[in-house]
C-alpha cells in the first residue's frame, strides 16, 4: 500500500489559478515550467489545462472580489486528493494590495490553502520548494486517505456515499 | 468432450492473445514505455532532463487513486464508457496485430479492412467524451477530433488499398495482414520498394495526426481549449484514455511495421520481438519525437488543407503506380 | 525548416541545462532581494521604513509597558521592494539574498521577524527616549555647537533636555567670549 501512495506522489500535475494576479506570478510559473534550467518535469510535474486533472493548484493574486466565486467553483472542481498552494505574497496576506475595496482575500478565508510560498514574485526555485513541500502533504493525505479507507474495510462498513459536489454559482457575469 | 476442450484451449488462447500478448498486457506495458521515452528524449531535444522513463506507469497509477467526477448535466452512461470503449477497440486491433516472426495474431485473419474499421474507435470514444461532458471545450474538442479524422483517413484508405492491390496482384486484393507479412518477406519489404515510397511518406504523415501528437494536437489543445474532449474526465476514466493513447501507439506504429517493413532476423521469438520493438521505435522517432519537437500546433482548416494536399496525392500516387505496374 | 532539425541535434548533443536545484544548492548571486531582516542596535525608530512599505510589512508599536517599541517584519506581506533598506536612514534594515521562504500554512503567522528596542532613559528628565546612534549625532550636529566637545554625553539626553543643554553652554560660551 505504501509502494502505491509513493508511486502516488511522484506524478503531481500542476494547475494555476489565476485570482486577479498581475501576472508576475504566472510569469515565474511559466518560467518554472518550460525553461530548460528548471525544468519542473524531471520532478514528474506536468502544466495540465484542466483543472479535473491536477493535483497541486498554485494560486496567484490576491483573490479579486469579481474572481472568488470563479475561483471557488475551480476549486471545487478540482478531485481529491488535492494540495494548495498559495503562490506569492497576495494570497498569502494580500500583499500590496491588501485593504484594496476590489480584495476579498486572502485566499486563506475561502480556501484551506496548504503551503505558502511568499516572494513578489518568488523565484521559481522557491516555487519548487513549494512544490516539494506540496508532496509531503499530499503524501500524508494519501496515506490517511488509505488508512480510513482501510479501516473502513475492517469494521465492515460500506465506504459513505458520494455527496453531491459543492455547487456554487458564479453566474457568468 | 473432444470439441468443449478444442474450444475450452481456443477460448483460452484467444484471451491470451487479448489481454497478454500481442493485445492488453504487452501492447499497454510498450505503449507506455514508449510514451515515457519519448516525453525523455522530447526533453533532452530541449536540452532538459525529462520525466523518469517510467513516468507513464506511475501517472496511471496516481490518477487510478484519484477521485472522480462526472459533471452536472453529462449522460452518465456515455460520459462512464467512453473511455472504455476507446479500450476495448484498441485491445482488439492490438490482439489482430500480427507480429512478423513471432505470432499471427489473435485470428488468422487479422485484416485491413478490420484495422480500417477499429481504428478509429478511440477517436470516437474522445467524440462521444467530448459530446456527453457537457462543456463548450468538450463540443469544440469533439468538432475539431472529426474534422482531423476525416482529413487523415483518407490517406489511410489509399495505402491500404495499394498495399492490398500490390500483394493481390495481378488479379484481386488481398487484405490479410498475414499474407501481407509472408508476401513481403517472399518478395522484400515495401518500404524498399520505390512504388510505395509515397504510401510510406503518407503513412508516415498519418501517424502524427491519428496519434495527436503537434503539430496536429488540435483536438485536444491544452492551452487554447483545456485538453477539449478530456477537459471533464479526472481519475480512472483519464487513465483509460491514456491507456487507449499507449495501446493506439503500438497499434499504428506495429501496422507500419507490418505493412512496410516486416522483415524477420533468423533466430526466432527471442531475437524477433525486440527486433519488432526496435522497428516501431525508430518509426515513433521518425513520424512522432522529431515531428513533435519540430513543431507548433497549427490551425484546425491548417490541417485538413495539409492532408489533404500532401499525404492523399502521395498515397493515390502508389494506388496508381500499382494499378499500373500489375 | 531544416534549421530547426540542426538547432535539436545541439541540443541534444550539449546535453541538458537544467540546473540541480531539488538536489543539490540554487546558485544565489551576493545581491540578490530576499528576505528583510533589521539589526535592533542601530534601529532609531524612526519609521521611515514602516511608511514607505507598500504593503505594510513592516510595523512599529511602542510596547504595552512603555520599556521599547516592538518591530515586526511579516514576510508574508514583504514584496522585496528594497524601499525599507533604501530609506533607512542609519542602514539598520538589510535584505539578505535568503529565499528559502516556503512554508506549511501552520508556520504562516510565525513567517515573520520580532525584535523588542528598548528605549533608553534620559539623563536628565529620565523620560524614554529612542537610540540616537553616534553618526546621526555626528551628521545632526556637524555645525559644531558651541561649547560641545563631546557628543556621547548629549546623546543620553531626551530632545528637550538636549535643546536646552545646548543652549546652556551656547549661552556659557557666549558669555565667556
Amino acid at each position: 500500500m505504501s509502494f502505491i501512495s509513493d508511486m502516488t506522489v511522484r506524478s503531481p500535475w500542476l494547475f494555476r489559478i489565476n485570482a486577479g494576479s498581475c501576472n508576475g506570478c504566472d510569469v515565474e510559473l511559466a518560467t518554472t515550467a518550460f525553461i530548460p534550467r528548471y525544468d519542473v518535469e524531471r520532478l514528474g510535474c506536468k502544466y495540465c489545462g484542466s483543472p479535473r486533472h491536477a493535483d497541486i493548484v498554485f494560486i496567484t493574486g490576491p483573490l479579486t472580489v469579481r474572481m472568488k466565486d470563479k475561483v471557488l467553483r475551480v476549486w471545487h472542481d478540482i478531485p481529491e486528493p488535492k494540495v494548495t498552494i498559495a503562490v506569492g505574497i497576495c494570497p498569502i496576506s494580500g500583499g500590496v494590495f491588501r485593504g484594496g475595496h476590489p480584495i476579498a482575500g486572502p485566499v486563506d478565508r475561502y480556501l484551506p490553502v496548504d503551503v505558502n510560498v511568499p516572494g513578489c514574485p518568488p523565484r521559481p526555485q522557491a516555487i519548487m520548494e513549494g512544490v516539494l513541500l506540496a508532496k509531503d502533504i499530499w503524501l500524508e493525505r494519501v496515506r490517511a486517505q488509505e488508512e480510513a479507507r482501510q479501516s473502513l474495510k475492517k469494521l465492515g462498513a460500506r465506504p459513505e456515499e458520494k455527496k453531491e459536489e459543492p455547487f456554487i454559482d458564479a453566474g457568468y457575469l | 468432450m473432444h470439441d468443449l476442450g478444442s474450444f475450452l484451449m481456443q477460448t483460452l488462447q484467444g484471451l491470451f492473445y487479448l489481454l497478454i500478448f500481442p493485445g492488453g498486457l504487452f501492447a499497454l506495458s510498450l505503449g507506455l514505455l514508449f510514451k515515457g521515452v519519448d516525453r525523455k528524449l522530447e526533453a533532452r531535444f530541449q536540452r532538459r532532463v525529462g520525466p523518469p522513463i517510467l513516468q507513464p506507469f506511475i501517472d496511471c497509477v496516481k490518477l487510478a487513486g484519484k477521485e472522480e467526477m462526472v459533471p452536472r448535466g453529462a449522460p452518465r452512461a456515455y460520459f462512464v464508457y467512453a473511455p472504455l470503449l476507446g479500450l476495448v477497440g484498441m485491445a482488439v486491433c492490438a490482439a489482430l496485430l500480427p507480429i512478423p516472426g513471432v505470432t499471427h495474431g489473435m485470428t488468422d485473419m487479422g485484416d485491413l479492412l478490420v484495422y480500417f474499421y477499429l481504428m478509429p474507435v478511440p477517436a470516437f470514444a474522445l467524440m462521444m467524451a467530448g459530446s456527453s461532458s457537457g462543456s463548450p471545450f468538450g463540443a469544440l474538442g469533439f468538432s475539431r477530433e472529426m474534422t482531423i479524422m476525416l482529413a487523415y483517413e483518407i490517406p489511410l484508405l489509399l495505402v491500404i488499398l495499394a498495399v492490398a492491390l500490390l500483394v493481390g496482384a495481378p488479379a484481386s486484393a488481398e487484405f490479410s495482414l498475414n499474407e501481407i507479412v509472408e508476401f513481403q518477406l517472399a518478395n522484400g519489404s515495401f518500404g524498399l520498394n520505390p512504388v510505395m515510397m509515397p504510401a510510406l511518406l503518407a503513412y508516415l504523415m498519418f501517424l502524427p495526426g491519428t496519434m495527436g501528437v503537434p503539430p496536429f494536437d488540435i483536438p485536444e489543445a491544452e492551452t487554447e481549449i483545456l485538453e477539449g474532449p478530456l477537459l471533464e474526465y479526472s481519475g480512472a476514466g483519464l487513465a483509460f484514455f491514456s491507456l487507449t493513447s499507449a495501446i493506439k501507439s503500438i497499434v499504428v506504429l506495429g501496422l507500419g511495421v507490418v505493412l512496410f517493413f516486416p522483415g524477420t532476423l533468423p533466430g526466432g521469438i527471442l531475437v524477433n520481438i525486440p527486433w519488432f520493438v526496435l522497428k516501431c521505435f525508430m518509426l515513433m522517432l521518425v513520424a512522432l519525437t522529431f515531428v513533435k519537437v519540430a513543431s507548433a500546433r497549427i490551425r484546425i482548416d491548417q490541417a485538413f488543407r495539409f492532408y489533404i494536399k500532401y499525404p492523399t496525392p502521395l498515397a493515390a500516387l502508389s494506388l496508381i503506380l500499382v494499378w499500373v505496374s500489375r | 525548416m531544416l534549421g530547426i532539425f540542426k538547432i535539436l541535434l545541439r541540443n541534444l548533443r550539449q546535453g541538458p541545462a537544467t540546473h540541480p536545484f531539488p538536489f543539490a544548492e540554487a546558485h544565489t548571486p551576493p545581491r540578490f532581494r530576499g528576505r528583510v531582516t533589521m539589526l535592533p542596535e542601530k534601529c532609531v525608530g524612526c519609521g521611515v521604513c514602516a511608511h514607505v512599505c507598500p504593503g505594510e510589512a513592516i510595523r512599529l508599536q511602542p510596547s504595552l509597558d512603555n520599556t521599547g517599541y516592538s518591530f515586526s517584519i511579516w514576510h508574508n506581506s514583504c514584496a522585496l521592494c528594497g524601499s525599507c533598506r533604501h530609506f533607512c536612514p542609519t542602514g539598520a534594515i538589510s535584505l539578505t539574498n535568503d529565499w528559502h521562504l516556503s512554508h506549511r500554512q501552520s508556520e504562516k503567522y510565525t513567517t515573520a521577524e520580532h525584535h523588542l528596542v528598548p528605549y533608553l532613559r534620559c539623563a536628565g528628565c529620565g523620560e524614554p527616549i529612542r537610540m540616537l546612534p553616534p553618526e546621526l549625532a555626528a551628521r545632526i550636529y556637524a555645525h559644531k555647537p558651541p561649547g560641545v566637545e563631546n557628543l556621547g554625553e548629549l546623546m543620553k539626553l531626551c530632545p528637550a533636555c538636549r535643546r536646552l543643554e545646548i543652549l546652556k553652554r551656547e549661552a556659557i560660551a557666549a558669555a565667556n567670549a
